[in-house]
This record gives C-alpha cells, sequence and structure tokens, in this order.
C-alpha cells in the first residue's frame, strides 16, 4: 500500500506536466510530499488532539488531493465538446452526458459568481460567522438567483445551437485511444490489481 | 419542441447539470468540514439542511420523470471518484427512483411530496457510510495510513453499530427541515423576485 499510493498520486503529476501546467504540477506535488511526510515522520511521534489535527489535516490532502488533481487536469484539458465525442464513442447515454458536461462548465462560473457576492456582502458589512442563517441567506440566495439565470441563457444558447435535435451529431475533434492511454491505463490496472490482491491478504 | 411531452429534452437535461452544479458544490462546501472527526458524522444532518435551499429550487424546475434520479446518480458518481467506496452510487440510485416515484406520485406540484421526496433523497448520502460498518475493519485499516491511529480511536468510539440508525434517521429529519428550509428561503425570495 505505501508504494501504491505515491505511484498512483504521481500520474496526474506527470500528467499536467505533459500537459505543461508546470505550476499545478509542482504545487500539487509540494502538497502531497509535505502531508506524506507529515504523516510518515511527524505523526507516529504525537499523541492527543495534536495527532488528531496532523492525521485530519494531512490525510484530507494526501487521501484527497491526487483525485482531485486528477479531476483538475480532466476538466482543464478537455474540452466540452472533446468530452462530448469521447462519451459518444463510449456508448454512454446523453441522459448523463449533457448534465455532466453542463457541470463542468458551471464549476468555474459558480466560483466566479461567489466570490463576486463574498466582495459585494463584505462592502455591506455582512461578513461575519457570528450569525449563521443570515450569512446563509444572502450569500446563497443571490448565488442561486445569478447562477438560474446564467443557466437559462446557456439553455437558451445551446439550444439555438441544435443540442436538441435527434439526429447524430458530428465533430472535428481527433480522440482516440493511443499508446499514452494505453501506458495509464496499464499502469492503473496493474496498480489496481496489487491493491484488491493486498485486500485479499495475499502480498 | 413539443413542451407537453413527458420525456427528457435537451432542456431539462441542462437544467438537471446546472443543478446538479449548485448542489454538489454547495454539498462540497459542508462536507469540507468534516475534517474534525465529529462533524463528519453530523454532516448528515446539516448537510441536507444547507442543501434544502438549492434543491427545492430544482423540484421547482423539475417536472419530468428522472430528473432526480440523474442528479443523484451523477452525485453518486463524483462521490465514488472522490473516493468514498462504490456503496453511495447503489444508494444515490435507489433514493433517486424513490424520490422521483414520490414526486410522479405527487404530479410534480404536491408540496407535501416533494418535502417527502426531498427527505428520501437526502438518504442517498448514508452510501458514505456504510463501508464503515459493512467492512468495518479494513476501512478502519486503511484509514490509519492516511488520518493516524488517533483519528481512527475517535471515529471508532463516535460510531458504535447503533449509529448507524441514528445516521440513516438523521439524514431523513435533516431532509425535512431542509425542505422547509428551502419552502420558506423560495417563497421570501424566488417567487417574489419571479424566478419560480
Amino acid at each position: 500500500m505505501t508504494v501504491i499510493h505515491p505511484i498512483l498520486a504521481l500520474v496526474p503529476f506527470v500528467l499536467l506536466l505533459f500537459s505543461r501546467r508546470v505550476k499545478a504540477a509542482v504545487c500539487y506535488m509540494i502538497a502531497y510530499a509535505a502531508a506524506y511526510s507529515m504523516i510518515s515522520f511527524v505523526m507516529p511521534a504525537t499523541s492527543g488532539i495534536i495527532s488528531i489535527l496532523i492525521g485530519a489535516t494531512a490525510g484530507i490532502i494526501y487521501r484527497m488531493m491526487p483525485s482531485l488533481i486528477t479531476g483538475y487536469f480532466v476538466v482543464n484539458t478537455t474540452k466540452v465538446s472533446e468530452f462530448n465525442a469521447a462519451m459518444e464513442h463510449m456508448h454512454v447515454s446523453t441522459k448523463i452526458t449533457i448534465p455532466m458536461s453542463v457541470m463542468f462548465r458551471f464549476f468555474p462560473t459558480i466560483k466566479e459568481e461567489s466570490s463576486a457576492i463574498k466582495d459585494a456582502m463584505h462592502m455591506r458589512g455582512i461578513s461575519s460567522l457570528r450569525n449563521p442563517m443570515e450569512m446563509l441567506e444572502y450569500r446563497l440566495v443571490p448565488l442561486l438567483m445569478s447562477v438560474v439565470k446564467i443557466g437559462e441563457e446557456l439553455s437558451i444558447s445551446a439550444l439555438t445551437r441544435g443540442l436538441s435535435v435527434d439526429i447524430k451529431r458530428t465533430n472535428i475533434c481527433k480522440i482516440g485511444f493511443h499508446f499514452p492511454d494505453l501506458v495509464c491505463f496499464l499502469l492503473c490496472i496493474v496498480c489496481w490489481i496489487c491493491f484488491v490482491l493486498h485486500m485479499g491478504g495475499i502480498v | 419542441m413539443n413542451q407537453q411531452s413527458s420525456k427528457l429534452q435537451a432542456k431539462d437535461l441542462i437544467t438537471v447539470g446546472i443543478f446538479t452544479a449548485i448542489y454538489f458544490v454547495i454539498f462540497l462546501a459542508c462536507a469540507m468540514l468534516g475534517f474534525i472527526p465529529i462533524f463528519l458524522l453530523a454532516m448528515t444532518f446539516y448537510g441536507p439542511v444547507i442543501t434544502g435551499i438549492p434543491f427545492m429550487l430544482y423540484l421547482t424546475k423539475a417536472k419530468k420523470f428522472g430528473m432526480v434520479t440523474i442528479t443523484a446518480v451523477i452525485c453518486g458518481i463524483l462521490m465514488f471518484v472522490f473516493g468514498m467506496g462504490y456503496f453511495t452510487m447503489i444508494t444515490a440510485l435507489i433514493c433517486g427512483l424513490a424520490a422521483d416515484f414520490i414526486l410522479k406520485a405527487g404530479d410534480y406540484s404536491s408540496k407535501k411530496n416533494t418535502t417527502l421526496a426531498y427527505a428520501v433523497y437526502s438518504v442517498w448520502f448514508i452510501g458514505n457510510y456504510i463501508p464503515l460498518y459493512l467492512t468495518r475493519e479494513s476501512y478502519f485499516a486503511s484509514l490509519v495510513s492516511g488520518y493516524g491511529q488517533e483519528y481512527v480511536d475517535t471515529l471508532r468510539a463516535y460510531t458504535p453499530g447503533w449509529m448507524f440508525l441514528v445516521l440513516l434517521a438523521a439524514c431523513f429529519i435533516g431532509g425535512l427541515i431542509g425542505a422547509a428550509l428551502g419552502k420558506a428561503v423560495l417563497k421570501k425570495h424566488f417567487v417574489r423576485a419571479g424566478i419560480v
């Protein structure tokens, strides 16, 4: 287990490097290495509440970061039309792919709107957590309003571009299963088999 | 474009995407507090309460069978990708379908049914806790490498067997309260603004 985890954690790092997102890759690697060394060297030497705090913060990074970064890589390097084309090749129903692609499109929008609303509310003096219900109302309601409006506009623009027609759609994206895909695929399969064997108590 | 059609159109699927995105982001923001051991369990209660607001707004737009199910399935897949185990996908599918049937029984407008449907839907989150009980020993063993022995011991102390039922009930009751909260906010803001 202690070997497989870092190997798999390296996968998004390498992928990010190959797609020239050096800054994100380095930041990720530093955070991961810090969490890993905290867990393996610092935590055994502590006890009580400090150990719990270290375990919780470093543990979240150690366990969640690799999958979050892989998600970041996918969202950042895959265009929506590429995603749709690939899913169509895999015969995934549009009932899943359309909502998914809208979600990918929407996560950054929600983040932008949310920080704009945060600033606006800060100017009006609504920024403390002293009154959580008030915070919830004044932050969440405007966010929902603006996101719903943007969503309606998006929906109309997608329909004018023929999303709702029943015939098969064509696209110009060059997608396919190539040698790098095969390498990643085999690496993950090997790690996964080792993991299953480990859980079964064989290795 | 036949508006009366009961089949899912592209427009409906976009609506699903938008609201699933909002729902999931708010949900994740709540879940981020989970690194404190007690909050991990309290999440079953306050999570559904807070996400009740976006979900009630969603239910005013979801008028066709299958929309809530798709939301649930996507949440399940995303939770699986985040490493919460594969049980969530199963519970999400069951809860989503059940919620959809309840909504359909109320013709997608009955107030009682939307409340009940949201409470049932909220139970999907329990899937994240099933590994705590079904594969208890191996789950705790796998947590030790990341979170450390002390965190795991605390978690173990907080989660005796009967706790599962408490969590289940917390999801459901949280859902009921969330639905009431969502409806109040809906009435206070969204109806007046003409969004609904």
